[in-house]
């Protein structure tokens, strides 16, 4: 049994999926039901799992492996999916959206993640990333009404389509070059045979899979639809929990797989990082929509974390770990309180529509300024200390020059974040009270976020030892 | 010295002391921030009381662990350098408090949290010891400043607001790139062990380029200069006398701090554009003040030319240059500070700032105008008064190796006299102005305690310069002989 210790995470998770869809189908109409609850119950569980696993290095079929790397991840997922039920309740509410299934498909879409972090399998890595994929097609699209909602589904779906054809595509490659999908024994036979073309055409198919789903330029396209389409917690759960499992994914396959091939792939990863940290930053700047300019910021920061990927040093991968972390704490944080400014009549989600918020929800207000300059990299919150993890170690690795176009873009980011804060704080609103009022449980978890970031901001060395630790592992 | 960690405590009383405005009513918050303010400057006693001035070292030393694994500790200590920084930010913030008292009547609490965020900001970064903590306070003085210029300023305060973010955003990335480096080379971000240390030359003067950069911005120097006029005209008065009394000194001080000590070489390559730049802003400003007809840019044009005798000071890199540069900077502080306070009090009474709308304001508020009449002559350099002494150290130091420069600041406190006079003439003198005589323009007894501190430190100052200067000296001497050491050059001094 011991064997199957390695996927009780996403066991607990998928429990909780079941139970949701479940608790639906016998749902009278009109009967309100806390399936939230049940998402809750199977996070912690997933939770108490992780940290019993904790440097265990436990492996289950040989497929999938608990080692600290992807518990890591795994956490980082039990944080994402625990904002991101605490944000949804109101989307819900007022959308008269299905509780149940929306639960279930992102309680679903999270145990396809934690499949995706652990897996060492390219055929499992596939596997997870349709299993996390279709159920973020759907809630994407979840809005049915919507036109700008199916649009995006329709868009994001298609393109995902393509992508994954790409990624398989590749897999196919490389197991005929290797007769293997398992990532050491990849890694043992690249190794040993000088590369052929062909297995530079597999290496590139696998990064344009992942490139498109870490949003790297120039396979970004989707991203401002798909988020500006969504619901806006769903946004936040995309751009976090998608990019965190993708990046590990990225990570693992990369620095295992295809390390003997790093010659050849490090100067197209090089490109792509650079690429999507000026496309991120300079379109971002030119975004009126809130949703829009997060979805740009949030390619930007795809590209801080290529850099923390190149550079993969000791400290590189660490950086990866952490940068993920604080970015899935902070992005889910901006875009909670993106939904929670959603009414019912408007989606207030233009920069415009921000103006005067100080006077209205103070607290959102003060909320959205932490957000807002942690992801811009201000001191003392947890986006400084994670981009100076990257820049630090993109230094060491030798890639001064991805750091100094990191931190220039950086800066020109924190343009467009302060737009909003200058939105917030500095002019007045034209129509009072046109914010609806907070519930209780999504405003805490967006203060939980907010004290978060404090504390990786302030007290990181906890949690950056936890990072440096479980990157030895391979 | 003691065990008491007096600097962390003095750096994060204002923090606290703005967290507690949040928990109670606005109408305390004007107490409880003179409070934290007054607090903060009665921990800060035992400093000057305590200070071993023949000491080189660093003093009341406190150092923890804070990130181990990146090597980056939470240390802080002071010397002769950082002290008279640490009083002037005390200081300063009080006087901010005290003359925000009725101008500020929207967002009470907010403002008051925002100002002593920005004092915790100030008496941070001269109390750190590391280029890393330096780093953090100096981006954590950002925010406070541009949302005391933007919510709270004049009309055009979002304009002027975006503008300061701008430049100061651009300098400081290009001294993280700075920092990222030094780091990976040197292996350690403590000031002291830098100053040990000697990175190629060539290296140096990138590191240099880097650092100047956010320091010239922030000082500010003759071509990054536009944001200056901007934000210190929009701000509101207390930010106006945060932004001139501490704001600006950040950028001296990181010179002081960072450039010389650690990378002397690049400071002797750069030297002579960095004086000529220094007597271009000296009378490029002067010049430019005198064309002013609003009061309160005037006297940001005026801290340009006089910011940049500060800079010529320190690139003179002898001991009068730089411990003139040292007490200029306290001076610029107190007496553009308190300028900006008198210009305060008479626009919440006038709402104006156009100098043509004053006239015999001396006639209707003599106590006012014998304030203004002592901060105009302060500032024109009068002999007895405080920033003569700092112009009088920084010219000779300029006479003692590059003549000509010290020719030019002679020029620009010409200038500096010209149009201060001028101004004082045209606002205190002369007729009185019709619509000046049916308001009350006279300072009331809380104006008067603002003022009067500022007015004591000038006189003081100004006749007893080693009350400053005693303590800085063994600093300045340590500083100097080691630039010139690793320089390996006599000529250094």
């Amino acid at each position: 049994m011991s064997s199957l210790n390695a996927i009780v995470p996403m066991a607990c998770v998928t429990a909780a999926a079941i139970a949701a869809m479940v608790a639906e189908a016998f749902r009278d109409p009109g009967e309100r039901m806390p399936i939230a609850g049940l998402g809750l119950v199977g996070l912690v569980g997933a939770a108490i799992a992780t940290v019993l696993l904790w440097n265990h290095n436990t492996s289950s079929f040989g497929l999938v492996v608990a080692d600290d790397f992807g518990l890591f991840v795994t956490g980082i997922l039990i944080v994402v999916g625990l904002l991101s039920l605490a944000i949804s309740g109101p989307t819900i509410d007022r959308e008269r959206l299905p509780a149940g299934e929306y639960y279930a498909l992102m309680l679903f879409a999270t145990a396809g993640m934690m499949l995706m972090a652990t897996a060492s399998d390219l055929l499992v890595i596939f596997l997870a990333l349709e299993v996390l994929s279709l159920a973020v097609y759907v809630l994407t699209g979840i809005r049915r009404e919507s036109p700008a909602a199916t649009e995006a589904a329709f868009k994001y779906f298609l393109l995902g389509a393509f992508s994954s054809a790409f990624f398989l595509y590749g897999i196919a490659f490389s197991y005929g070059l290797t007769g293997s999908t398992r990532l050491d024994s990849i890694r043992g036979l690249t190794a040993s045979q000088a590369p052929a073309p062909m297995q530079l055409l597999a290496v590139g198919l696998v990064l344009v899979g992942f490139a498109f789903k870490v949003s790297a330029v120039p396979f970004h396209m989707w991203t401002p639809d798909a988020y500006e389409g969504a619901p806006p917690a769903v946004a936040g759960f995309m751009s976090t929990g998608v990019k965190a499992a993708a990046f590990a994914a990225f990570v693992r396959v990369f620095l295992s797989a295809f390390e003997p091939l790093r010659g050849q792939w490090s100067d197209v990863l090089w490109l792509i990082a650079a690429a999507t940290m000026i496309v991120g930053t300079v379109v971002g700047v030119a975004q009126s929509n809130v949703k829009r300019m997060l979805a740009y910021s949030s390619i930007a920061h795809g590209g801080y974390l290529l850099i923390a990927l190149l550079s993969a040093n000791d400290v590189g991968k660490g950086a990866v770990l952490f940068y993920l972390l604080t970015y899935a704490i902070t992005n889910i944080g901006a875009f909670g309180v993106v939904a929670l400014l959603d009414n019912a009549s408007r989606p207030n989600d233009r920069v415009a529509d921000y103006a005067g918020l100080w006077n209205d929800h103070a607290a959102l207000a003060a909320l959205m300024t932490v957000f807002l300059l942690s992801l811009g990299g201000f001191p003392p919150m947890a986006g400084f200390i994670a981009k100076w993890y990257v820049f630090s170690a993109a230094v060491k690795a030798g890639y001064s020059g991805l750091a100094i176009i990191g931190v220039l873009t950086s800066v020109i980011s924190v343009f467009f974040y302060l737009r909003i804060v200058v939105m917030m704080y500095m002019t007045p609103g034209n129509t009072p009270a046109q914010f609806p009022a907070v519930p209780k449980i999504a405003g805490a978890a967006l203060v939980v976020s907010a004290i978060l970031i404090f504390y990786l901001g302030l007290l990181p060395t906890r949690v950056l030892d936890w990072a440096a630790a479980s990157i030895s592992a391979f | 010295m003691t065990t008491f960690p007096i600097l962390t405590v003095i750096t994060f009383l204002p923090l606290l002391a703005g967290a507690a405005i949040f928990l109670c009513g606005a109408r305390v918050a004007r107490w409880l921030a003179l409070a934290g303010s007054l607090a903060t400057l009665a921990v800060s006693v035992p400093l000057y009381l305590h200070f071993d001035k023949t000491s080189t070292g660093l003093q009341f030393v406190e150092s923890v662990p804070w990130i181990p694994s990146w090597n980056v500790e939470y240390t802080m200590g002071i010397d002769g350098i950082s002290l008279p920084f640490i009083f002037l930010s005390t200081v300063v913030s009080v006087l901010c408090v005290g003359a925000s008292w009725t101008a500020v009547q929207v967002r009470v609490r907010e403002f008051y949290a925002a100002l002593l965020l920005a004092e915790t900001a100030m008496i941070g970064l001269f109390a750190a010891t590391t280029v890393f903590l330096f780093y953090v306070f100096w981006e954590l003085m950002i925010v406070p400043m541009f949302l005391l210029i933007g919510v709270w300023g004049g009309p055009r305060r979002i304009h002027a607001a975006i503008k300061f973010l701008l430049f100061t955003l651009a300098g400081s990335v290009l001294m993280l790139v700075g920092l990222i480096t030094l780091l990976r080379t040197s292996g350690t971000l403590d000031f002291e062990a830098l100053a040990t240390m000697r990175p190629s030359a060539q290296l140096q003067s990138w590191l240099f380029v880097a650092f100047t950069a956010a320091f010239a911005v922030k000082v500010p120097m003759f071509p990054v200069h536009t944001w200056l006029p901007d934000a210190h005209t929009e701000a509101p008065t207390a930010g106006s006398v945060i932004l001139a009394g501490i704001l600006l000194k950040m950028g001296g001080y990181g010179l002081l701090r960072i450039a010389l000590p650690i990378l002397p070489d690049a400071v002797r390559l750069f030297r002579t554009p960095m004086l000529a730049l220094s007597a271009l802003a000296i009378v490029y400003g002067a010049y430019v003040t005198l064309a002013q007809t609003d009061v309160k840019r005037l006297i940001a044009y005026s801290s340009i030319s006089h910011m940049g005798f500060v800079t010529l000071g320190i690139f003179t890199l002898n001991r009068n240059g730089v411990e003139g540069a040292i007490l200029q900077m306290v001076n610029h502080g107190i007496v553009t500070g308190a300028l900006f306070l008198c210009v305060g009090m008479i626009y919440e009474r006038t709402h104006t700032r156009e100098i043509v709308a004053y006239g015999g304001v001396a006639k209707l508020a003599p106590v006012y105008s014998t304030f203004l009449a002592l901060f105009c002559l302060a500032a024109a350099g009068l002999p007895g008064l405080n920033s003569f002494v700092g112009e009088f150290l920084i010219i000779s130091g300029a006479f003692d190796t590059r003549p000509w420069y010290g020719v030019m600041a002679v020029w620009g406190v010409a200038l500096g006299t010209t149009y201060i006079l001028w101004l004082y003439y045209r606002v205190a003198l002369g007729e009185v102005k019709p619509g000046l005589q049916a308001l009350r323009l006279e300072l009331d007894l809380r104006e008067v305690a603002t003022l009067a501190p500022m007015a004591a430190l000038a006189l003081t100052i100004g006749l007893y310069p080693e009350s400053v200067l005693s303590f800085l000296r063994v600093s300045v001497e340590q500083l100097l002989v080691a630039s010139a050491a690793q320089v390996g050059v006599a000529g250094g001094m």
